[in-house]
């Protein structure tokens, strides 16, 4: 707590107060006050190693100790009010779910092919064809060979704007932007007032 | 291992002599490993006892009982697996190996329906058959040696699935079978991990049977489970197979509903998801559900059934195993009423203003207005009215809250002028509903089974169809689903048969265990005393009633009536509600409301806004059976538990902590304050409510009773249910209900 009135004192002495609030307010802090999930990613992100930032500004966190594994790699999205999961580029997509060690700034960056030991460069040391250690060198060379790969889009990543505006976008019910289902009331009580009609 | 094959092989010279040393001690194992080739299957059975290593023999599957016949010629042994079990003669292989503790597949079989021996899901491996067996069509033969587990079974098992999987869509994630599906069980268990079908599968037509049974006829395996139930147990011959080989399916022949009280049990048998319920289709996942097993109130059976709920909401009612009651299937009202429960619901108290109009008040006001008008009435003048919903406890408050007010005027619904509560034979199913299996002879008087209590009709038609019982009926033309007489109309008959009279006499006379049922309709007749007195002395004569078997039944109507006689509920309604300036409705919405004085004060206490809630000044919103720990008693006397599913809804509250928080209001606090302190004083006046799930026959006989001067007169009876599937406050507030009234009554 002392380390956050600290830096927030820093930030205030170096950058002065208009600043320091504009700041804030760029990154989201005060939305933090009405949005429980950017409040709880803000309090992630207290230790946790800032890996990257895309080029969309999306920020990508890693925290190897004291977190639950499976839950050490997020990431803090640029826009602060409608984010969602398809505002993460594909070169990030593999380091965020956990599908490759590789960032996305490692995975763009258009490194040489001869960078990576090619598979006959080890053949004195593997074994006859077809044996387990050659079978491993090949994947793991092919899933280098992939990464290098999420270059290889042509097009640039472009979030999904499919359901643009609250009502098309999916929200689970009960979700608070859900329009439907406010009352969960699940029985129809009787109506005095039918009684005139009968 | 080496060891107790070396010492098997010294000790038994048999073995030695029959079987190599290494198969014979991989193939005493029990389970079956790749080495335990189907080589030697007769050295495995030989060895399996001596071998220490053999795990004990298993329980019957289920824990089920197995009673074998007290002469020892009856009983036959044979080998499941290996073990040795004793079984009755006449069971087939199939049951040998539940008796073993060995759950076979199945998909066709079903212990209530005759077999059909059709999906061959059940093979097993008999020795010294050339071919695998359908367990469930073969008889055991004793010292027979069947084996279900060894590679012969298991490739047949596997074979059989394969094919039956060949034309089943895999439409599992949008089934509403899924996770309760035969299929999808024991493909798990005994299927191949692939399949070898790249054709086209082939479909199906849906068929529409109704507003209750959904089809996907794709899904049908054609087990006929359904064909047989619906010719067997429901009796309405109205499904059935068509065409041959890969064209065959299951079909009303012609387009036509099917018109059966108990169509919804195809429900349940059907092993996959060809019938499923039309109205929980989609509605929930079985995973999701709470299941609270409780028991019906719809009709005066009882039926044993499992809510199934999620959160505050009853999804669906399925029935429960209950060998005396119910058996394994319950009614169309029963399954199907739940959504009664989820409209028209009383949520708050509520008091009628000045202009007519129903205001929500809060408990305390609604209580204060009923006590002060309480105070202001003549004591002879209150009159208490427990509805045909109402439980044990609820109506033994009502009692002695009305008495403790100064009246005696308490009364259920349903049980006519003069109740005939001094004898409890006289009121209640005295043979029992699982008895009536052993009658010969039925004579039905004035009562319509089939609608009025639809499970004891179904137990009716099975002995009708297991021992060619014959069945009489005295009453108005109705609807009988087994072969029948029709005596008559009226009372006429009934004296004609009670004076010898009748041709029907003969039958009675050479009957071994006669049964008579009376409906509760009669209650409601000006001549219901002597009618009864009629019927007693047919039973006296035609040797109904003896010391080893009590014919006389009546067949009550309502779930709260055997309880209401019971606990004493029993004043006149035509004039205690002639005559009151106060009335207690509890739940009782088919009083005659226009005999009401207008300037009565009418208390409404209640779960829905049904018949009587119009003429009342106050509601006090109460909880419904699925909602309350309640005892009710069934019409063969058998005490049981509701037991609560899903809570109750907004302000409402039980019945019996409603009328003991007015009877502390009212200044005559009732003496308990506790569910136990409400069952303990049902103890002191009917101990039989608290034995619970135990069925308190009677003891005293009728002979004790008066002789009656009335006479019966000539009114035919009249039919008392007109519809089936409206009888109650829930079930009248059922959109399904409504529906299944509206498409499958016969006009």
């Amino acid at each position: 707590m002392a380390a956050v009135v600290r830096g927030v004192l820093n930030g205030i002495r170096e950058k002065g107060l208009s600043n320091f609030l504009r700041h804030a307010r760029d990154e989201g802090y005060f939305k933090c006050l009405l949005d429980g999930n950017l409040l709880q990613t803000k309090i992630h992100n207290i230790g946790a190693t800032l890996v990257g930032v895309d080029k969309f500004g999306n920020k990508y966190y890693e925290k190897l100790h004291d977190t639950q594994y499976g839950r050490h790699r997020w990431v803090e999205y640029a826009e602060k009010g409608r984010y969602n999961a398809s505002q993460v580029p594909p070169e990030w997509h593999g380091w965020l779910h956990h599908i490759t060690d590789s960032t996305g700034d490692e995975a763009t960056v258009n490194s040489p092919p001869g960078r990576l030991p090619r598979l006959n460069a080890i053949e004195p040391f593997s074994l006859v064809p077809g044996s387990k250690l050659q079978a491993c060198l090949a994947v793991s060379h092919s899933m280098k060979l992939l990464e290098q790969n999420a270059k290889a889009y042509i097009v640039d990543h472009k979030e999904n704007f499919s359901g643009e505006g609250e009502e098309l976008i999916y929200h689970s019910k009960g979700h608070a932007l859900n329009p439907g289902q406010r009352d969960w009331t699940r029985y129809q009580p009787w109506e005095p007032k039918k009684e005139e009609a009968t | 291992m080496a060891f107790f094959a070396r010492a098997i092989r010294h000790s038994s010279p048999y073995l030695r002599s029959r079987a190599p040393p290494p198969p014979a001690v991989a193939a005493s194992c029990r389970w079956i490993s790749p080495t335990a080739a189907a080589g030697s299957p007769e050295a495995g059975a030989a060895v399996a006892p001596a071998d220490p290593e053999t795990p004990p023999p298993r329980e019957p599957v289920g824990g089920a009982r197995v009673e074998l016949p007290s002469n020892p010629e009856d009983a036959l042994e044979v080998f499941v697996d290996g073990h040795a079990v004793r079984i009755p003669k006449g069971f087939t292989v199939l049951q040998a190996c539940e008796v073993a503790g060995v759950d076979i597949p199945r998909f066709c079989y079903h212990s209530r329906l005759s077999i059909a021996g059709n999906c061959r899901m059940c093979l097993v491996e008999v020795e010294k058959s050339p071919k695998p067996v359908a367990s469930c069509a073969m008889p055991a033969l004793p010292g027979m040696k069947i084996k279900t587990n060894t590679p012969v079974a298991k490739k047949a098992r596997e074979g059989v699935m394969e094919f039956l999987l060949m034309n089943h869509p895999l439409d599992c994630p949008i089934c509403d079978q899924g996770g309760e599906c035969d299929l999808q069980d024991q493909s798990m268990a005994f299927g191949a991990d692939r399949g070898r079908f790249t054709e086209m599968k082939r479909s199906v037509v849906d068929k529409n049977l109704g507003p209750l049974v959904k089809t996907v006829m794709t899904r049908c395996i054609q087990c006929t489970r359904c064909v047989r139930f619906a010719s067997e147990v429901a009796g309405v011959q109205d499904l059935g197979m068509l065409g041959r080989g890969s064209g065959e399916e299951i079909g009303t022949y012609v387009e036509k509903l099917m018109t059966s009280e108990l169509s919804g049990n195809v429900i349940d048998i059907c092993p996959v998801g060809a019938l499923t319920s039309k109205p929980f289709a989609f509605k929930a996942r079985n995973w999701e559900l709470k299941g609270t097993e409780t028991i019906d109130v719809t009709d005066a059976v009882g039926s044993n059934i499992r809510v199934d709920s999620r959160g505050p909401e009853v999804m669906r009612i399925v029935p429960r195993l209950n060998e005396d009651i119910n058996e394994e299937w319950i009614s169309d009202k029963t399954r199907f009423c739940y959504d009664g429960l989820k409209r028209q619901r009383l949520n708050d108290p509520m008091i009628r203003g000045t202009d007519g109009r129903f205001k929500a008040v809060t408990w305390r006001d609604a209580l204060a207005v009923v006590a002060e008008v309480l105070q202001q009435v003549k004591p002879e003048e209150i009159t208490g009215v427990a509805g045909k919903l109402s439980d044990a406890e609820s109506m033994m408050a009502l009692k002695d809250f009305v008495n403790k007010m100064g009246s005696d005027k308490v009364l259920c619904e349903g049980n006519g002028p003069s109740p005939p509560a001094d004898l409890r034979s006289n009121y209640l199913m005295n043979t029992s509903i699982a008895g009536l299996e052993k009658a010969d002879v039925f004579l039905l008087v004035g009562t319509q089974p089939r609608v009025e209590a639809a499970m004891v009709n179904a137990r009716i038609r099975k002995t009708v169809r297991a021992t060619q019982a014959k069945v009489a009926y005295i009453g108005p033309p109705t609807d009988f689903n087994y072969d029948h007489e029709h005596l008559g109309t009226g009372p006429q008959t009934l004296v004609e048969i009670a004076e010898g009279r009748h041709p029907f006499c003969s039958t009675l006379q050479s009957a071994k265990n006669p049964v008579i049922i009376a409906g509760a309709g009669l209650f409601d007749r000006e001549d219901q005393d002597a009618l009864f007195s009629t019927i007693e002395t047919v039973a006296k004569k035609f040797n109904v009633v003896r010391p080893d078997w009590n014919g006389l039944n009546v067949l009550l109507l309502h779930a709260a009536q055997a309880a209401a006689l019971d606990l004493g509920l029993v004043a006149n309604p035509t004039e205690s509600i002639k005559s009151t300036k106060f009335l207690y409705l509890m739940g009782a919405d088919d009083v005659d409301l226009d005999k009401v004085p207008d300037d009565a004060f009418v208390v409404y206490q209640g779960h829905h806004g049904d018949k009587a809630v119009y003429r009342a000044n106050v509601i006090l919103p109460s909880s419904a059976f699925s909602e309350k720990e309640g005892t009710y008693e069934n019409t063969e006397g058998c005490t049981q538990w509701t037991i609560p599913a899903v809570p109750t809804v907004g302000d409402a509250r039980d019945d019996w902590k409603i009328l003991r928080a007015l009877s502390e209001v009212a200044g005559a606090q009732l003496p308990y304050d506790s569910l136990s302190g409400v069952r303990d004083r049902i103890s002191m006046v009917a101990p039989n409510l608290v034995h619970v799930d135990e069925r308190e026959p009677c003891t005293i006989s009728s002979e004790v009773k008066p002789p009656v001067k009335q006479q019966v007169s000539s009114t035919p009876f009249k039919t008392v249910v007109e519809n089936f599937y409206m009888t109650d406050a829930i079930t009248r507030a059922s959109k399904i209900m409504a529906q299944c009234s509206a498409t499958l009554l016969k006009k």
